[in-house]
């Protein structure tokens, strides 16, 4: 093929967003006419399916084929990109029938308690009917033809991508209006007469013929952009536009006119005009929403079989003490330099945005891969551990503490840029655990110590998975407690948490000592709502009431101001901001400075802040509430928007500095490739943390909404109870946008070097 | 089952074509040696930070692409001096006409654009000026992202008042079928 052409072919511009939203809308349409097929087989044949598919495809060449990628180019190409949204994408799309499909295909809470309120709302119906009027489609589609190409907006098009986006979505959507009575999409009742979309149509093709003479009989370029684009292939910016207008004419007209002469060859066929159709459509009942045994990863064919391996977690955590061992060894005996030590990128990149991200998919997976806990496993089958954690040291005071000093330490003493430090820190954190439970019986280390665990378990809060009873009747008639006490063959959950009373993923290592030992098999790991524990007022087996837990709540503000605090460090103008101080103060050292940001950023703005917002919510609730009871509710709520900063912080470092690990593994096997990819942040990045910070934005929000209605039992009251809160999440929701936007130092990569 | 015309209002606000057309904005062009050469950069407009620059390589004469050249560009700032090198190549375009080069842009202003064409074992150069706009112009570009909460933060409480609607709606009903009866 010719080199020139070849290119061209090969010039797609395959958008991540678009293409997922058209297989989201093809698995949903797939999914909703299975189920319609099986009940209408006559109603939703085959070639429905492939209507829609057609559509779907055309979408795509429209949006992302070379059409689109010459559009700015070539004002042929731009045309042909119209005819796709306006005379083919839509009609095809609508031919598949859509609506009841789409719809079947929601999940059926999604379709009854989301949707519900909004399709049985009368005044939306009305509007939904309007906009798909005859006379209003016909309008809004000339009128979307008309004005998208008058040179003035024609031009703003061509200039803003935003302006781009505008234009092809009313084309689109338009189209789908005007081509709904002529279609007769069902189980809507057509308006006008069938022999009425005859002139429909024809008028139409007027339009669009008037606008087609306008271009290709024009003697000027009506849009300046073409004039002062490159001329490819020696064409003329005049003659591509009346080739331009010649391909929106003839192919234009068959698309209107072709279903014009079809519709007069039926109603002639009939042998009588068709009047309005009566009521005819048979009724589809809503599904009825029934009781389904939830997902369970553990039944899942292949990972179900092997997650329910006895030996599964001996093995991952086996894997993981061999990686942390080279890891550790290479931090003490390599070279001292970040970029070129496994210590330096394996921990700080890598680790940090894979454990996040496995947070945000499934669950606390990396304490179930733990390293720290193998080696003192191993010592307890020759020395049991003598004593019970003391009383009074069991809360989480000690983990926050250990959390705060931890995130201090990170940016005061570097620990990123040092792999022996880090290799230091490793080991450091093997012995104590392995001390403190060779002293102390159960999970001590895990439950009230670890500063990696407690940031799992509050993240995990907000996982889509959680180790719980299948079935709540088996559990009601159990009495040996196998899941807490274990048996002869397995261990008992040593978190102390009993899983018919277990609540949320808070102090669930994943361990899944419970699944091995309940003789019912009855417990797995289901899919739950994020998020849905956080609502949850009840006492849980092992936690106790989270939301009445002053320590909780301290832990889950230090994670949550931490995960801002943290990723600002690293921006330009904080670190500026320091280095200011630090010439300013005439310091030796940077410590001082970072102290100071952090005891003002993990305790006291967060301390203040909650404690304010508590005073205010108390005040407002007026139905004499404990202001500790309150501030620990709400603080829970703050999960979501922390953990998205977490998420958005970690997985930049992690997305830009991927392959950071090349260069280290290279060095560790004494082997250069010298091929190293460049290490710049992918486009799609930023989009990337914004939808995180929308996110958590967002579930922290009706977190705290379902929390006000549960204090106050909802209503406008709720909304001043809340408002503190949403005052306070909104404040650090522009605190993430404003760090997303500022250049991060790169820790760990070549970047820094 | 009620009628779907009201599903379109909604998909129409949740949906949006994601397109944009390749290249950018054309910011200058030039003839040097055998070569008509076109100078794109996006985004639009064009601001300090992540930019791509693009060009297209054509033979004077006939204005045939030239696909087969080894293009770099270095880039200079007026006011600081600041430069950046980078090679363009066809494998970072998109449209796979184009030579196409990421480059970040410490700073805002003007910047001089000198792109050195190597083809046949023949050097060619060529220059141009590009103005720079100051960062903050970037934000407008994740509007998007940032307009998504409040809708369905609006979305949300619309579905609460319907809710609350239909279920007085509801409580009257019954309560004049009690009266009725």
């Amino acid at each position: 093929m010719d080199p020139v052409a070849a290119a061209v072919f090969a010039s797609w511009t395959l958008d991540l967003k678009l293409v997922c939203l058209l297989l989201a809308a093809a698995a949903l349409y797939l999914r909703g006419w299975l189920r319609l097929r099986a009940e209408m087989p006559r109603k939703y044949p085959a070639g429905r399916l492939a209507a829609f598919a057609g559509g779907l495809c055309a979408l795509l060449l429209a949006l992302a084929s070379p059409v689109d990628t010459f559009g700015g180019l070539l004002l042929q190409a731009h045309m042909i990109q119209h005819l796709l949204l306006l005379m083919v994408a839509p009609p095809l799309i609508l031919l598949g029938q859509p609506v009841l499909p789409l719809l079947r295909g929601l999940p059926r809470r999604v379709f009854r308690d989301a949707l519900g309120p909004f399709l049985s709302c009368l005044e939306l119906r009305q509007l939904g009917r309007a906009l798909v009027h005859p006379v209003v489609s016909w309008f809004a589609m000339a009128a979307a033809i008309v004005v998208w190409h008058l040179p003035r907006f024609y031009e703003l098009g061509l200039h803003s991508q935003s302006w781009h986006r505008v234009e092809h979505a009313c084309f689109f959507w338009s189209a789908v209006m005007f081509w709904w009575p002529v279609v007769g999409v069902w189980p809507s009742n057509p308006v006008w007469p069938r022999w009425a979309m005859i002139p429909y149509l024809g008028l139409a093709d007027l339009v669009n013929t008037g606008l087609s003479a306008v271009l290709t009989f024009s003697d000027h370029v009506l849009y300046p952009s073409y004039q002062l684009s490159p001329r490819l292939w020696g064409i003329s910016a005049l003659d591509d536009q009346a080739a331009a207008g010649a391909i929106m004419w003839v192919p234009g007209s068959i698309a209107f006119l072709v279903p014009a002469v079809m519709l007069g060859m039926r109603a002639f066929e009939s042998g009588r005009a068709q009047g309005v159709q009566p009521a005819t459509i048979p009724r589809v009942g809503v599904p009825r929403i029934r009781a389904r045994a939830p997902w369970d990863l553990l039944q899942t064919p292949i990972l179900g079989t092997i997650l329910r391996y006895r030996h599964f977690r001996r093995c991952v955590q086996a894997g993981m003490l061999l990686l942390a061992g080279v890891v550790t060894g290479d931090g003490l005996f390599g070279p001292q330099i970040a970029p070129m030590n496994l210590a330096g990128v394996l921990p700080w990149t890598h680790w940090r945005g894979l454990a996040v991200i496995v947070l945000l998919m499934a669950g606390n997976l990396f304490c179930m891969a733990c390293p720290f806990t193998l080696p003192r496993d191993l010592a307890r089958k020759f020395v049991a551990p003598r004593y019970r954690w003391p009383k009074r040291l069991r809360s989480k005071w000690i983990a926050a503490g250990l959390l705060a000093a931890y995130l201090w330490g990170y940016e005061a003493l570097a620990p990123w840029d040092s792999p022996r430090l880090t290799a230091w820190i490793i080991l450091g954190y093997f012995i104590t655990a392995f001390v403190v439970d060779s002293l102390f019986k159960g999970a001590s280390f895990c439950k009230y110590v670890c500063p990696i665990g407690q940031f799992h378990f509050v993240h995990a809060l907000v996982s889509p998975l959680q180790v719980k009873v299948r079935e709540p009747a088996v559990c009601g008639s159990c009495d040996t407690h196998d899941c807490i006490r274990g048996n002869d063959r397995q261990r008992g959950c040593e978190l102390h948490l009993f899983q018919p009373r277990k609540l949320g993923n808070f102090d669930c290592t994943f361990c899944l000592d419970c699944v091995q030992a309940c003789p019912q098999q009855n417990v797995g790991i289901l899919r739950v709502l994020p998020g849905e524990s956080l609502r949850d007022d009840r006492r849980g087996s092992g936690i106790g009431r989270l939301n009445r837990r002053p320590d909780v709540a301290a832990l889950v503000l230090i994670l949550v101001f931490g995960a801002f605090v943290n990723a600002a460090g690293m921006t330009e103008p904080v670190m500026m901001w320091m280095h200011r101080w630090h010439a300013r103060l005439e310091l030796r050292s940077m410590v001082p400075i970072v102290t100071v940001l952090y005891a003002g950023g993990l305790l006291i703005v967060p301390g203040i802040s909650a404690g304010a917002c508590g005073w205010l919510s108390v005040r407002w609730a007026q139905a004499g509430f404990a202001w500790k009871d309150l501030t620990c509710s709400f603080t829970l709520a703050l999960i979501p928007v922390g953990f998205a900063m977490w998420l958005a912080h970690f997985s930049n470092h992690l997305f830009t500095g991927w392959s950071s690990w090349i260069p280290a593994i290279e060095r560790f096997l004494r082997v250069h490739s010298g091929n190293y990819p460049p290490a710049l942040s992918p486009s799609w990045l930023p989009c990337l943390e914004f939808l995180f910070l929308d996110l958590g934005l967002l579930l922290t929000l009706y977190t705290t909404w379902r929390v006000a209605c549960r204090v106050v039992h909802g209503g406008r009251r709720a909304l001043r109870v809340m408002s503190p809160w949403v005052v306070l999440t909104a404040s650090l929701y522009a605190a993430g946008l404003w760090i997303v936007f500022q250049p991060m130092q790169m820790r760990g990569t070549m970047l820094m070097h | 089952m009620t009628p779907p015309k009201l599903l379109l209002p909604v998909l129409m606000i949740l949906t949006q074509a994601a397109a944009f057309a390749d290249g950018g904005a054309v910011q200058f062009r030039q003839e040097a040696g055998g070569f008509a050469i076109t100078v794109f950069t996006s985004p639009a407009p064009l601001s300090a930070g992540a930019v791509d620059i693009s060009l297209l390589l054509q033979n004077r004469n006939g204005l045939e692409p030239v696909l087969d050249a080894s293009v770099s560009l270095l880039l200079r700032a007026q006011d600081s001096g600041a430069e950046i090198h980078a090679r363009a190549t066809r494998e970072q375009a998109r449209n796979k006409l184009l030579y196409a080069a990421p480059v970040t842009l410490p700073e805002s202003g003007r910047w001089n654009l000198t792109i050195t064409i190597m083809r046949n074992g023949e050097r060619t150069e060529a220059m141009g000026t590009m103005d720079v706009a100051p960062t903050s112009e970037m934000v407008a570009s994740y509007w998007g992202y940032i307009a998504f909460p409040p809708l369905v933060i609006a979305a949300f409480f619309a579905h609460e008042w319907l809710l609350r609607r239909r279920m007085q709606l509801r409580i009257e009903l019954r309560i004049k079928r009690c009266e009725i009866i």
